[in-house]
Formats: structure tokens, C-alpha cells, sequence
């Protein structure tokens, strides 16, 4: 109920002068106006997105450099690509396997830490018992530790521990899986998570009550309510793989178990270096950002967020920025 | 008919339910009876624990303490998914995943029904509720009504004998929300299924329910008919929560007759005969608004009349509602029809006398905890 | 729900067991080594035991690096060479981060995807590509030579070359907390300050900065920590030892092959200096994450 007024009060001080209409200001009005365009910060942004993408569209075009200079234009050619009969991609056997080593250790990385950080994340979702704090923390170690620091780890336990199961891995291919799966699957559990947080436990609540059990619901409802995410991190994972060079260095043991990676880092500042690298490079950078592309189109197009409606584009990146 | 439990409504007993999150009380010790076939709500403000007492009834929470039983039976820590007990969520949780006639069959492959049967027992279900046409679409792409009718035919499907539901009409527009009380209604009659429904809007409450319990801060204020809570309510609480209440703190004392006490208003003495005439000292009485009556202040003062001055008047269209300073102290708000009668009664600063008809006036016990803030 | 169903831990089991198995083991790899002893063939005996634990090499590895130890150089490099990272980072992500997050409008879509891309490409792609335009021969050189200021040579020994690569390297990384963070301000609470009377550098100093301050500490220890582990970038820009950071101390030590226990000891070193920085991140992505579900 509204309180009444009191028709007694005392009677108000008389006003001072009325305030002006516009405050003045020692501002002219174009920079203090706050729907102006700001030019130069807008000038910053695009001169800092030159600087970050050109140097890699030139590092690309000098792979079509028809020289052998990595750093002064010589014309178009395709011939690092394929068509010198030595020392172009095509035929160069270290750099061919290098790259097909890379696309393996990519494949196998996917397929063991994909779904064992999908696991892993609902696990730690839900999980409310003792454990499940000191699980959370060391989940998110490969996530903040310098990958030197594990790189290290892993070499040593790998040399110095002669206790099963480590004492059956030698450095080389099946190192290099677990290390890269190692940190891997701490990103897909930061991925499915952020999407199992916007889902919320509602949907599993309503089929517990239309008449499924936990395990059911989980599969039912749960499952396929998280398979966009769960394909956008298969990507991920993808992507980091192709790209990773400290643990895959640690853990490498010789030629054949070189990547793209390590190959750029033996050979970049070498003096009879090709434009092959440079070419070798790119196809790497292709495919991780198709790759990443991909994984951005599955969140986009096939999420299906909580309101029902589908995910927006800045959602699905956000997801992606681990 | 496919739907509904052979018109056979579930009776649902809450036993000393107590449920406690850590330090916070949220159901303190309830004790409800829910009539089977009965349309049920429960009605508080945020946080009084109702939506708790759905979820411990559907399943979702155990209880700290107390039971709950189904048709005799303890329902203990039975899981949701074995409880012949649905919900229709607040925000509806239809799988976005499936179109509507897929999550209108979605619970009845756990009861292990036959495929075409499914198919059967959900289109019927969705043309109960007026939805056939939508069936192969997608939830987003409905509006929050008909998603509402989808979560409905879902849960009704299922053939429980109680059908839980939270708040579902708080996310729609209000003349959807009116149309959809009505609907609403009509089905619950004609299934004949137990409803417990969850609201903190008292019309809603008062429209739509058989019986209803007004909770706050955990606990059942009063339980009752619509109008037995509006007309006669038990607590302070409850008579402020439904409708607009006008409280004074009186004086109570005997009365000639067994059957009303004597009111002193400041130096003015008035009759009650409503609520509880037991009482005796400092107390507070209830009255509503519409049975307040507003006479001429140099009209014949009967019995239980008031002189007031006018305060302000506020025109709400069908009513008018008048706030009258009383002489003895305090404002009563009286509600008066927009009936063209009277009008110079209602011009503020006129003086008037308030007419407080001996039922209108309810005593209420000291002790009623007035608490809505212990939420 | 509130059950507390086994479930959820045997879905869990299969990745701890892993991650116990590949990060706690080793961890304890590493001290075991750092704290063992060194045998005549100059490997390393790890001491598994924590009675055995001899405390020598961790001595060693702390003395190197502090004021007159042999790593000394390698620390000096490493705190300067972030310190200024970090510096050119803000000064040059935060606009840009600010601009895309409040100013740009209709092509905030276009700038956020270019913004994102740099993040995808190897990092050592983009060092690759420094090095082709740093080169004697390279374009930068050839562009300073129009005012007369060609012909240095950046790729040895540079330190401005290291610092610029490390900028270059990790600025994305900084840039995308930092864009996130800012988006998050709603820009209500900006107007109501412009609607109060405050002017625009008011606005910015008073309320912008002051709700972006986590995310920009969240950015820069994000670019830190890993930069105290970072090898490759010296070792491509640079090449000589006099620009060595603390990550090619460690890198030499332990794949130099006899000094694997000093090497050891010297993670153990940088793992305690960067502990208050990872708990601090572990402690915030821990209340963001529970502050989004």
C-alpha cells in the first residue's frame, strides 16, 4: 500500500538558479563525443593484423620463390612444391615423411585423447566425491605448466624408470603419443566442460524423471546434447598435434620419428635451406586451420544451445579460445 | 483414453519433510495431504521453499528428514526414474536434439513399450493438447506456449498418477498465461489425475486450485480452498500475500455474545466476528478492501464505523481504491466499484466514515509470524 | 542432482589414471633426479627414495641463476626479455583488444576471426617467417634501407630481435583474455558513468580498466609461464648464447646428456618461481569456470 504524503511539511528552501542545459566543457565536442568513430585506435587494430598475418602470406609466398632465397623474391614457381626432382616437397623423403609422421602422430592423438577427455570432463563434472578436487587441479596442470617442464618430466620418467608400464616405452612414435595426448586431453576437457556448463543439468533431470536411469540419461540425452562438442574438440586436438614441438622434440628418437615441427626448427636458419621448408610449412598451417575451421562449423551449425536456438558464431569461437 | 491413470489420481502425504542444504533450511517440517484427483498448488514467495518440495517429491533431492508416500507407499530414496511421479519443468527441458513427437515418446521406451505404440499413445497425447500439426518440428522453433503443451504431452503420456509442475506458466506473456490457466484447468478435470502446482502468482493460485498451502520460509503458513485462505486467512503472512490486506493493531476484549469480541481502535470500539475471538490483549486484525463501504462523514454512525479523512484515491479502472487516514490512527485502503455513485466521497481531503462489517473484520493470534523476509 | 552417483567416477577413472600415470609420476621423475646423484658414466641415478634425496644439485641449480652464478646471464635475459614482452604486449593488445570489444561494431565478426587466426598458426611457422624478412638480404633490411638505416644484422645475438619475436609470438595469446574480458563489461555501466558526467578518459580510467584488470592479469600469466619454459624462439631468432633465457639453460642441460640431474634440478627451480603465477591461474579459471555453470 502507498504510504500517503504528509501535507505538513516544512516549507522547502527557495531553489538556487536553474543549471544550464548543456554543461560547458574545455573538450571540443569531436573528441568528446562518445558515438564518434575512434580513429586511431582503429588504425592500431588494423596495423597490428597486418603485422601478425603478413610476415606468415609472405613466409607462404616465398615457398613459390623461384630461387633458392627464403628472403628475396625470385619470381613464381611451383617447383618447391613438386617440381624439383630432389628437393621439392613431393620428393624430398625427409620432408614428405615428416609430414606424413605429423599426420600420424595427429590420428592417434585424436583417437586416444579425444575420447578420454570427454570421459574425463563429465566425469569431473559431476564427480562430487573426495577425489574429485585433486582431480580438477590435475587436470588443469598440462594446462598452466610450461611444456618444457613437461617435455623433461617425460623424458626422464622414460629413461630413468625402469618399472612397468614406463620401462616399455622407448622414446620415439608411442612417447610421442602419450606426451601429446598427455597435454591434449586437458584441452578437451576444458571444452566440453564450458559446453556441459551452458547445457546444465536440466535435460538429464527431465528424462530422470520421464523414467531413465542415470546411465541412461547420460547416454540419451547427455551424449548427444555434447556430440558437437565432442567433434569440435576432435579437431582441436587435431590442430594442437600438428603444431606442437617441445614434448614431440623430447620425445623423438631419431629420423623417422622427425615432424613438421621439428623439421622447421632444424632447418630454419640453415644457409642451404630450400623454400621447400617454407612450403612444407604452409601445407602444415592449411591444415590446422582447416582443422580449426572445422571445428568452428560443427560448434556453429550443430550446437544446440539450452534456449533451442542454434549457437551464434562468437559463442562458438569463445568456446574454441581454450 | 491413453492418457491420464484411468482417471486415477495419486494421493500424495508429506510427512514431517525437512530438507536442509547445509546451514539453510529450506523445507522445514511439512505435513501436507494432497487429495487424489485434487488440483494442488503451492503458493509462496521466492525462496519459501515450494519449488524444494516439488523436487523432493519428483525425486531430485532427498529429504533430511520425514517422508513422503504415493498411495501408502514410502517413496524413501526411490530414484526419479522409478517414481510414478512427471514434472513440467519451469523452463520446460525439451531435448533440443529431438523433434516434438520424439520427446513426447521419449520416457515410454523405459517403460519398455512396443514402437508403434509409441508412436499411437504420443499423438494422441499431442492431440490433447492441440499440437498434432507440430509434431515433426523442432522445440526451438515453437513458441513458449506450445512449448509448454509439448512438455504437458510428455509427462502426461506416461500415465503417472501425479503430475508435478513448477511454475509453468512464469515465463509466458500474461494473456497467454490467462488463456493457458484456463486450458490448464480443463485438462487436469477431465484426466482426473492428482496436480501439484507450484506458483508464487496468488492469482494463479486462487484460480485455478481446489485446494492450495501458502509456504513461507519453509514452512505451510495455512492450507486450504481458495476462499477459505482469502476470506479467513490463519496468519498475517498469509492475508498479505493474497490480495492487499488492511492490518490493524488493536486491542481485543470480551464481547455480550460468545460469538465476536469487542475491537478498540484508539478511543473507537468496533465488533468482530471473524478469525480467532479467543484472543485477548495486543492482536491485529485483517480486513479486506472490498468489504469496506464508505459513508458520508455527517451520515448516521452505526455500528463498526470509522471516521477518516480521505488521503488519496487511485483509479484503477473497474475499481477505485480509496486511502483513508482514520481519526483513531493508521490508513485503511478500501476498494470501491467504478460504479459513477458516490464520486464526491472520494475527492481527497473529504471527510468520511469507513463502515467495517463484523465478518469482514478477523482477528489473527499474536504469535503469527509475520516473517516473509526469512526467506 | 544431488546423488551422488558412482558413476561419475569410473567416467573419470580411465583420464586420471592417465594423467597420474603421465604428470604425476614424472613430476616426481624430476625430483627424484634433481634430488639423485650422478654416476661415472655421467648419467644420472635418480634417488626414488626421499630418505636418499641429496639436495646437492637443487643447491647448485639455485646458486647458477641468482646474482653471479653461471646462469646468471640466462635469468637477467629471461626477466628482462618478458618484462619487456609483457610491456609491448598490453601496450599493443589492450587497444586492440579495447577496439574490437567496444568500438567496433559492424565489423567486430571480421576482426574477431582475424584476430583468431594468428592463435592457429604454428608458432614456429611465424618465427620461420621472421626469419626469411630478418635475413641480411630481407625485406626489413631492404625497407630501413630507404632511410638509410639497412644493413643490421638482427638474427644473431639480438636481443630487440628476441623481444620483438616473443611480442610477435605471444601477443594473441594475451590479446583473447583480455578481448574476452573487456566484452564482458556491459557497456550499460559505461553509459550510466557517461550519464553521470564523467568524461571519456574518466570513463575508461574509472570503470573500464578497473572491470578488464582480471582478464589482463589473467593474460599476462598466461603469456609468462610459458615463456619461462621457452627455448625454440631464442634458439631461431637469435642463435648465440649471449641472448640465452632461462628455457635453453634447461634444454642444454638435459638434452646436452650429462647433466641431466642439474637440468632436473633447474626445472625444479623454475617450477617453484612460476608456482605463485600457476596457482594464481589455476585458482582463476577454477572460479570462472564454476562462475559459468
Amino acid at each position: 500500500m502507498s504510504t500517503p504524503t504528509d501535507p505538513t511539511t516544512p516549507a522547502a528552501p527557495p531553489p538556487a538558479a536553474p543549471r544550464p542545459a548543456v554543461r560547458p566543457s574545455r573538450i571540443p565536442n569531436w573528441m568528446a563525443n562518445p558515438w564518434g568513430r575512434p580513429r586511431w585506435l582503429s588504425a592500431v587494430t588494423w596495423i597490428y593484423i597486418l603485422w601478425a598475418l603478413v610476415p606468415v602470406l609472405a613466409a607462404i609466398l616465398f615457398s613459390f620463390n623461384d630461387g633458392r632465397s627464403r628472403s628475396v623474391w625470385q619470381g613464381f614457381s611451383t617447383r618447391w612444391w613438386w617440381g624439383d626432382e630432389s628437393l621439392s616437397v613431393l620428393h624430398n623423403a625427409t620432408y614428405s615423411d615428416a609430414l606424413l609422421h605429423s599426420l600420424e602422430l595427429a590420428a592417434l592423438n585424436m583417437a586416444i585423447a579425444t575420447p578420454l577427455g570427454f570421459l574425463l570432463a563429465i566425469g569431473l563434472d559431476r564427480w562430487r566425491g573426495r577425489g574429485s578436487r585433486p582431480a580438477n587441479f590435475l587436470m588443469l596442470v598440462p594446462l598452466t605448466t610450461p611444456e618444457l617442464a613437461m617435455a623433461v618430466s617425460l623424458l626422464l620418467v622414460f629413461t630413468q624408470l625402469s618399472v612397468l608400464p614406463f620401462s616399455a616405452v622407448h622414446l620415439g612414435t608411442t612417447a610421442q603419443v602419450i606426451g601429446q595426448v598427455t597435454f591434449s586431453v586437458s584441452y578437451v576437457v576444458v571444452i566440453v566442460r564450458s559446453r556441459l556448463a551452458a547445457i546444465g543439468p536440466e535435460y538429464e533431470e527431465a528424462a530422470r524423471d520421464l523414467g531413465a536411469s542415470a546411465v541412461q540419461a547420460t547416454r540419451d540425452v547427455l551424449v548427444p546434447l555434447l556430440l558437437p562438442a565432442f567433434l569440435a574438440s576432435t579437431l582441436i586436438v587435431f590442430a594442437l598435434s600438428i603444431d606442437d614441438f617441445v614434448v614431440t622434440q623430447y620425445m623423438a628418437a631419431g629420423g623417422d620419428t622427425t615432424t613438421v615441427p621439428m623439421l622447421l626448427y632444424a632447418n630454419a636458419r640453415g644457409a642451404t635451406t630450400t623454400p621447400a621448408l617454407n612450403a612444407v610449412a604452409t601445407i602444415m598451417v592449411v591444415v590446422t586451420l582447416m582443422g580449426v575451421l572445422g571445428a568452428y562449423l560443427v560448434l556453429r551449425y550443430f550446437g544446440h544451445r539450452t534456449e533451442g536456438r542454434e549457437v551464434q558464431g562468437k559463442e562458438a569461437m569463445q568456446d574454441l579460445t581454450v | 483414453m491413453s492418457i491420464g491413470n484411468n482417471g486415477y489420481g495419486g494421493e500424495v502425504e508429506l510427512r514431517g519433510l525437512q530438507k536442509r542444504f547445509g546451514e539453510v533450511v529450506a523445507v522445514d517440517s511439512i505435513d501436507l495431504d494432497v487429495v487424489p484427483g485434487e488440483f494442488f498448488s503451492l503458493l509462496g514467495p521466492s525462496g519459501c521453499g515450494k519449488t524444494t518440495t516439488l523436487r523432493l517429491i519428483a525425486g531430485f533431492e532427498r529429504p533430511s528428514a520425514g517422508e513422503i508416500l504415493l498411495d501408502g507407499t514410502s517413496l524413501g530414496s526411490v530414484p526419479p526414474d522409478r517414481r510414478n511421479v512427471n514434472t513440467v519443468f519451469q523452463s520446460y527441458a525439451l531435448f533440443p536434439h529431438l523433434d516434438v513427437l520424439a520427446n513426447v515418446e521419449f520416457g515410454m521406451r523405459y517403460q519398455k513399450t512396443k514402437k508403434p505404440e509409441r508412436k499411437r499413445r504420443a499423438e494422441e497425447a499431442l492431440e490433447l493438447v492441440d499440437l498434432t500439426a507440430l509434431a515433426s518440428r523442432r522445440p526451438h522453433q515453437l513458441s513458449g506456449g506450445q512449448q509448454q503443451r509439448v512438455a504437458l504431452a510428455r509427462a502426461l503420456v506416461l500415465r503417472p498418477s501425479v503430475l508435478l509442475l513448477d511454475e509453468p506458466l512464469g515465463a509466458l506473456d500474461a494473456k497467454i498465461r490467462r488463456q493457458l490457466r484456463i486450458e490448464l484447468k480443463a485438462l487436469q478435470e477431465e484426466i482426473g489425475i492428482t496436480f501439484i502446482f507450484v506458483t508464487h502468482d496468488q492469482e494463479e493460485a486462487l484460480s485455478m486450485s481446489d485446494r492450495l498451502a501458502v509456504m513461507n520460509g519453509g514452512r505451510v503458513d495455512q492450507v486450504g480452498t481458495p476462499r477459505q485462505v482469502y476470506e479467513s486467512p490463519e496468519t498475517l503472512f498469509v492475508a498479505d500475500f493474497l490480495g492487499v490486506a488492511n492490518v490493524l493493531e488493536v486491542e481485543v476484549e470480551a464481547a455480550a455474545l460468545a460469538d465476536a469480541c469487542s475491537i478498540r481502535v484508539g478511543d473507537f470500539a468496533l465488533r468482530a466476528r471473524g478469525g480467532d475471538l479467543g484472543v485477548r490483549g495486543a492482536a491485529s486484525v485483517v480486513v479486506r478492501p472490498e468489504r469496506l463501504a464508505l459513508r458520508p462523514h455527517d451520515a448516521v454512525a452505526g455500528e463498526n464505523c470509522l471516521p477518516g479523512m480521505v488521503d488519496r484515491t487511485v483509479f484503477v479502472g473497474s475499481n477505485l481504491h480509496v486511502m483513508v487516514r482514520l481519526a483513531a490512527g493508521g490508513v485503511l485502503q478500501a476498494s470501491i466499484p467504478n460504479d459513477g455513485s458516490n464520486l464526491d466521497l472520494h475527492e481527497q481531503g473529504r471527510p468520511v466514515l469507513v463502515h467495517v462489517p463484523p465478518d469482514a473484520l478477523r482477528v489473527l493470534a499474536p504469535s503469527a509470524p509475520v516473517d516473509s523476509s526469512r526467506s | 542432482m544431488s546423488q551422488d552417483s558412482p558413476l561419475w567416477r569410473w567416467l573419470a577413472a580411465p583420464g586420471v589414471l592417465w594423467l597420474v600415470l603421465f604428470v604425476v609420476v614424472p613430476g616426481y621423475a624430476v625430483l627424484a633426479v634433481a634430488m639423485g646423484e650422478i654416476d661415472t658414466l655421467l648419467q644420472p641415478v635418480p634417488a626414488w627414495n626421499p630418505f636418499e634425496w641429496n639436495v646437492g644439485f637443487v643447491k647448485e641449480a639455485f646458486s647458477s641463476v641468482v646474482p653471479g652464478g653461471v646462469y646468471w646471464s640466462a635469468t637477467r635475459n629471461t626477466l628482462l626479455y618478458v618484462a619487456a614482452t609483457v610491456a609491448l604486449c598490453f601496450a599493443i593488445g589492450y587497444p586492440v583488444a579495447y577496439y574490437i570489444a567496444c568500438k567496433a561494431g559492424r565489423t567486430k565478426g571480421l576482426l574477431l576471426a582475424l584476430i583468431f587466426l594468428p592463435f592457429w598458426v604454428s608458432y614456429l611457422m611465424r618465427m620461420l617467417a621472421w626469419i626469411g624478412l630478418l635475413s641480411a638480404d630481407g625485406y626489413v633490411n631492404e625497407a630501413l634501407g630507404w632511410v638509410g638505416l639497412g644493413g643490421n644484422d638482427w638474427l644473431n645475438g639480438n636481443p630487440f630481435s628476441v623481444i620483438a619475436a616473443l611480442t610477435y609470438g605471444y601477443i594473441p595469446y594475451f590479446i583473447l583474455p583480455v578481448y574476452a574480458g573487456l566484452d564482458r563489461i556491459d557497456l550499460r555501466l559505461l553509459e550510466a558513468a557517461r550519464d553521470l558526467g564523467a568524461s571519456r578518459p574518466w570513463t575508461f580510467l574509472r570503470v573500464t580498466l578497473p572491470l578488464s584488470w582480471p582478464s589482463v592479469l589473467a593474460g599476462i600469466v598466461l603469456i609468462v609461464l610459458p615463456m619461462f619454459g621457452d627455448y625454440y624462439t631464442n634458439d631461431l631468432i637469435s642463435g648465440s648464447p649471449n641472448t640465452n633465457m632461462l628455457g635453453n639453460t634447461v634444454n642444454l642441460l638435459v638434452q646436452g646428456g650429462s647433466q641431466k640431474n642439474l637440468g632436473a634440478a633447474m626445472v625444479l627451480v623454475l617450477m617453484t618461481v612460476l608456482a605463485v603465477g600457476m596457482l594464481y591461474y589455476l585458482y582463476e579459471t577454477n572460479r570462472q569456470s564454476r562462475r559459468r555453470a
